[in-house]
C-alpha cells in the first residue's frame, strides 16, 4: 500500500480551474471574433490568425530548443498569436505577422524567462514594432465585405478608417449602428465592438478576466474622451465615434487583463486601468498615430510592479492600524510584564525564583517585558478582541489593588514620620 | 463586490457522511472508579464535574488541551460566554457537526453540565452554515441551546467570536469533548474513542466513525473499505492536513478531525502567472504572490516587511491557484524558517 501513496501539500482540495481552461476560455472567446473577420474579408482572415498561432508556437519552440529546456504545451503562445492578427488590417502581409510574433516571442517573452516573467505584453510589443516599422503595410485598411486575395498582391479597394479621419479632425461618414457591428474598415479584429464586448463580457463572468481591469480603463477613457471631444459633434456622438474606432475596448477585454503583465492586487488593478485610460487619452488627443492603445499598454506595463508596492504600502499600514491604536491608546509597558505572569505556570516559577534570587529576578523581569513586546507586535490583529478585554479587566484591577496599596504605604511613612 | 471580500467559498462535499450515522467500531469501554457515585446529575457541584472531567481524561478536540484545566481555569467573569465550536468548515470534515446532530442530548447534557461549572450568561453552539450540497438543514436548536450559523467563506474559524457582546470574555470548548463528559457523568465513562470523518472518492463507504483512540489508519480505512487504489491519504483537515505514506504506524488522537483517501493527487505545477487570486483569497489581506516569489529566493528582510508572520496557514491560496502551485506551503515554510533565523539572532 505504501509504495504507491504520493506526498502533497496542505490543501488536498483544489479549485477544478486550471491555467489550461483559463487559455480555452479566451481562445474560445477570440473565435467569433475570427467568425466575424471571415465575415467581412474572406478567408484570408482565418489564414492571418493560423499563421499567427504558427509562428509563435513553432518560436518559442525553437526558444526551448536553444535554451534545452523541455517543450512545454502550453497555451499562451497561441493566444499572442491569435490577438496580433486581429489588430492589424486583412490585407497585412504575412511577413509582417512573422516579424511581431518573433518580436513578441524572442525579444518580450523568451529574455526574461518564457510564460509567467515577461514585464511587457508580447502582443502589444510585436503590434507596436510592427506599426513602427511598416506604417503603410499596418495602417491602410480595405473596405470590409469583399473577398481578399488569400496569397499574392493586394488589389483590394481600400478605405480610410474612422480613427484616422478623427485624428485628422473630421467627423467620420459613418453610421454609429455600422461601427458597431463592424461594417467599418479598421484593424480585421477591434471593429464588430458587439461581438468583441460579448466576448470580453464571456471572459468576465468566467471570472477568467478580473472584472476590475477592464471596467476601470474604460470607464475613465470613455469620461475623458466626452469631456475633450476632437471633433465638431455633441460630446456623446464623439464619445461613440471615438471609442467605438480604433482597438480599445477590444485591448481592454484581451489585451490589458492579461495577467503576467498587470499588478495582482484589486487596488493596483484599479490604478493600472485609470493610467492606461489617461495614457491612451494622451496618446490619442495629441498623437498622430492611431493606435495609442498599445504604446499606452506598455506604459501601464512598466508601473505595475509599482502599483502593487503602493498597494502593498497601503495594506501595510492598515494592517498596522489595529495595532498602532493598540499600542498607543490601550497597552502601556507595564500590563505587558503581567501578561507575562499571568500564565499561572510562570508565575509559580517566577515566586519560587524570586524567593531563591531575588537580585536575578528583576533581570528577568526585564528579559520578559523585551520578550513580551515582541510578541505584542507579532500578535495578527484581528483574533483578539476578548484576549484584550480580559487582559485589560485585569490589569485594571491590578492596578486597583496597587492603588490601595499605594496610599497604605505613604500612610505607614507618614506613621513612622510621626513616630 | 468582491473587492473587500476576503477568503473563499468552498464546495463543503460534507454529503454522505453527514446524514448518516456514526459507525462505531467494537472496543472495550473502561470505566473510572470516582468517591461520589450515587449524586444524581443536577446535584453535582463545580469541583465535582471538574473531577469527572479529570477522571474521564477528556481532550479538547477544538484545541488539544485537557478538558479538567481548560475548565478550571477559566474565569468568564461578568456576562461571559461559553461557545461550543461545531464549525467544520473545511470540506468533507463534518465530525463535530455529526456529533451535535447524532446524539443532540448527550451533547447538550454536556452543555449543561459546562455552564455549571463557568456560569457564563450566554450559550450557543457554533456552526459552518455554508453546505449547500445536502438537503439537510442544520438544527435551531441542540437540547435547550441555540445554534449560531457562522456563515461567509472559508476560514469561519475566526469568526466564531463574531457573537459575543463586546468587552465580555468568551471560552471555546469542542462539542465532541461536551459529549464525552456526559458519557462520564453518566456511566464513569472514560474518554478512550475519538470521532473521526473517513471521505474521499477512494472510500467506498464515506462515514463518521468513532474509534479507539491510538487505532492505526490502515484499521479505520478497512472498516470502511477501500473501492480504488489511493494516491494520497491525508491525516487531519482537507484544508490543513498532511499527507501520510505508512498508515500502517500512523495513530489518530483525540484532535485528528479526519482522514481522506484521494484517488488521485496534484501533479505538474505550471510557472505562476501572475494572476493575483492567491492576493485576492488571502483572509490576510497579504500580498501573497510577491511573497511567493520572496520565499523561493529567500529574502527574509523583504518578507518580514511583507508581513509574512501574519500568515494563518489556511491553505486558501493554493485552493484558487490555477497554476496548481504550493504558495501556501512556500510561505509556511518560510515562515518557519524566518522565526528559527529570528531566535537565532541573524535576521
Ligand atoms: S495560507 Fe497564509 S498566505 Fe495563504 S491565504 Fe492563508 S493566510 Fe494567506
Ligand atoms: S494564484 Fe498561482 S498563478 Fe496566480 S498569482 Fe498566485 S501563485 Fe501565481
Amino acid at each position: 500500500m505504501n509504495e504507491s501513496l504520493m506526498f502533497q501539500n496542505a490543501p488536498h482540495v483544489r479549485q477544478s480551474e486550471s491555467v489550461r481552461t483559463m487559455m480555452t476560455d479566451v481562445i474560445i472567446a477570440l473565435v467569433p471574433i475570427y467568425v466575424m473577420a471571415f465575415f467581412y474579408y474572406g478567408p484570408r482572415a482565418l489564414l492571418l490568425g493560423l499563421s499567427g498561432i504558427l509562428f509563435c508556437v513553432v518560436f518559442s519552440a525553437i526558444g526551448a530548443l536553444v535554451l534545452h529546456e523541455k517543450i512545454s504545451f502550453d497555451l499562451t503562445p497561441a493566444i499572442t498569436g491569435l490577438v496580433i492578427p486581429l489588430l492589424m488590417p486583412a490585407t497585412v502581409d504575412y511577413f509582417v505577422i512573422a516579424a511581431a510574433c518573433a518580436v513578441a516571442i524572442f525579444v518580450v517573452k523568451l529574455p526574461f524567462g518564457g510564460t509567467g516573467n515577461n514585464l511587457f505584453n508580447p502582443a502589444a510589443v510585436g503590434f507596436a514594432s510592427a506599426a513602427i516599422c511598416w506604417p503603410a503595410k499596418v495602417f491602410s485598411y480595405p473596405a470590409p465585405l469583399q473577398t481578399l486575395e488569400i496569397f499574392g498582391e493586394n488589389t483590394a479597394a481600400m478605405a480610410q478608417s474612422p480613427a484616422y479621419s478623427l485624428a485628422l479632425g473630421a467627423v467620420p461618414e459613418y453610421e454609429v449602428l455600422d461601427m458597431l457591428l463592424g461594417s467599418v474598415p479598421g484593424p480585421m479584429g477591434a471593429t464588430n465592438i458587439f461581438v468583441v464586448a460579448t466576448c470580453g463580457i464571456f471572459l468576465m463572468v468566467r471570472k477568467t478576466v478580473n472584472w476590475i481591469t477592464p471596467v476601470s480603463f474604460l470607464l475613465p477613457y470613455s469620461l475623458l474622451l466626452a469631456l475633450f471631444p476632437r471633433i465638431e459633434a455633441s460630446s456623446f456622438d464623439s464619445l461613440c465615434y471615438e471609442l467605438f474606432s480604433g482597438i480599445a475596448i477590444f485591448g481592454a477585454f484581451f489585451m490589458l487583463s492579461e495577467p503576467v503583465t498587470s499588478p495582482k492586487r484589486d487596488f493596483g488593478k484599479f490604478m493600472a486601468g485609470i493610467t492606461s485610460a489617461v495614457a491612451a487619452f494622451l496618446f490619442r488627443y495629441f498623437g498622430e498615430l492611431e493606435m495609442g492603445f498599445a504604446y499606452a499598454l506598455i506604459i501601464m506595463n512598466v508601473f505595475s510592479p509599482l502599483f502593487d508596492e503602493i498597494c502593498e504600502e497601503i495594506l501595510h499600514v492598515l494592517r498596522r492600524g489595529g495595532k498602532l491604536k493598540k499600542v498607543f491608546f490601550e497597552k502601556k509597558p507595564k500590563e505587558k510584564t503581567e501578561k507575562e505572569e499571568k500564565l499561572p505556570f510562570v508565575r509559580v516559577l517566577k515566586k519560587k525564583k524570586a524567593e531563591e534570587a531575588p537580585a536575578e529576578a528583576v533581570e528577568e523581569n526585564t528579559e520578559a517585558e523585551e520578550l513580551s513586546e515582541e510578541e505584542i507586535t507579532e500578535e495578527p490583529v484581528i483574533e483578539v478582541s476578548f484576549d484584550e478585554t480580559s487582559e485589560e479587566e485585569i490589569s485594571e484591577e491590578e492596578n486597583e489593588e496597587q492603588e490601595e496599596k499605594e496610599p497604605s504605604e505613604d500612610e505607614k511613612t507618614e506613621e513612622e514620620a510621626a513616630v | 463586490m468582491s473587492f473587500f471580500v476576503r477568503g473563499i467559498i468552498l464546495e463543503q462535499k460534507k454529503e454522505p457522511m453527514l446524514t448518516r450515522s456514526t459507525l462505531v467500531m467494537r472496543h472495550e469501554y473502561e470505566y473510572f472508579d470516582c468517591d461520589f457515585p450515587d449524586i444524581a446529575l443536577d446535584e453535582l457541584s463545580r469541583e465535582q464535574i471538574i473531577e469527572l472531567a479529570r477522571l474521564a481524561e477528556i481532550v479538547d478536540e477544538s484545541d488539544g488541551k485537557l478538558l479538567c484545566e481548560k475548565l478550571e481555569k477559566t474565569d468568564l467573569g461578568e456576562g461571559g460566554t461559553l461557545i461550543i465550536d461545531a464549525v467544520d468548515d473545511e470540506p468533507y470534515i463534518s465530525s463535530q457537526m455529526s456529533g451535535c446532530i447524532h446524539h443532540p442530548e448527550k451533547v447538550a447534557l454536556g452543555i449543561e453540565l459546562c455552564e455549571k461549572v463557568l456560569s457564563p450568561e450566554k450559550t450557543y453552539v457554533a456552526m459552518y452554515k455554508h453546505i449547500f450540497d445536502t438537503n439537510f438543514s442544520i438544527p435551531k436548536k441542540i437540547g435547550n441551546y441555540k445554534v449560531e450559523k457562522i456563515g461567509g467563506r472559508y476560514p469561519a474559524e475566526g469568526r466564531v467570536y463574531r457573537h459575543i457582546p463586546k468587552g465580555k470574555n468568551a471560552v471555546v470548548v469542542g462539542a465532541c469533548a461536551m459529549l464525552h463528559l456526559a458519557r462520564a457523568a453518566e456511566d464513569s465513562r472514560k474518554m478512550t474513542s475519538c470521532f473521526i470523518t473517513v471521505a474521499g472518492d477512494a472510500i467506498l463507504n464515506p462515514r463518521n466513525v468513532e474509534v479507539p483512540v491510538g487505532t492505526s489508519v490502515e484499521r479505520i480505512i478497512q472498516l470502511c473499505g477501500l473501492n480504488e487504489k489511493p494516491e494520497v491519504i491525508i491525516m487531519g483537515g482537507s484544508m490543513t492536513g498532511r499527507s501520510i505514506f505508512e498508515p500502517e504506524n500512523e495513530v489518530v488522537g483525540p484532535t485528528t478531525r479526519g482522514i481522506i483517501a484521494l484517488s488521485r493527487g496534484y501533479h505538474n505545477p505550471s510557472p505562476c502567472i501572475g494572476c493575483g487570486r492567491c492576493d485576492h483569497a488571502c483572509p490576510k489581506a497579504l500580498s501573497v504572490s510577491t511573497m511567493r516569489k520572496l520565499a523561493e529566493f529567500g529574502d527574509f528582510e523583504k518578507l518580514t516587511r511583507y508581513d509574512a508572520a501574519l500568515c494563518i496557514g489556511c491553505g486558501a491560496c493554493s485552493y484558487v491557484c490555477p497554476s496548481r502551485i504550493d504558495v501556501a506551503a512556500t510561505i509556511i515554510k518560510a515562515k518557519k524558517q524566518m522565526e528559527l533565523a529570528k531566535k537565532e539572532g541573524t535576521l
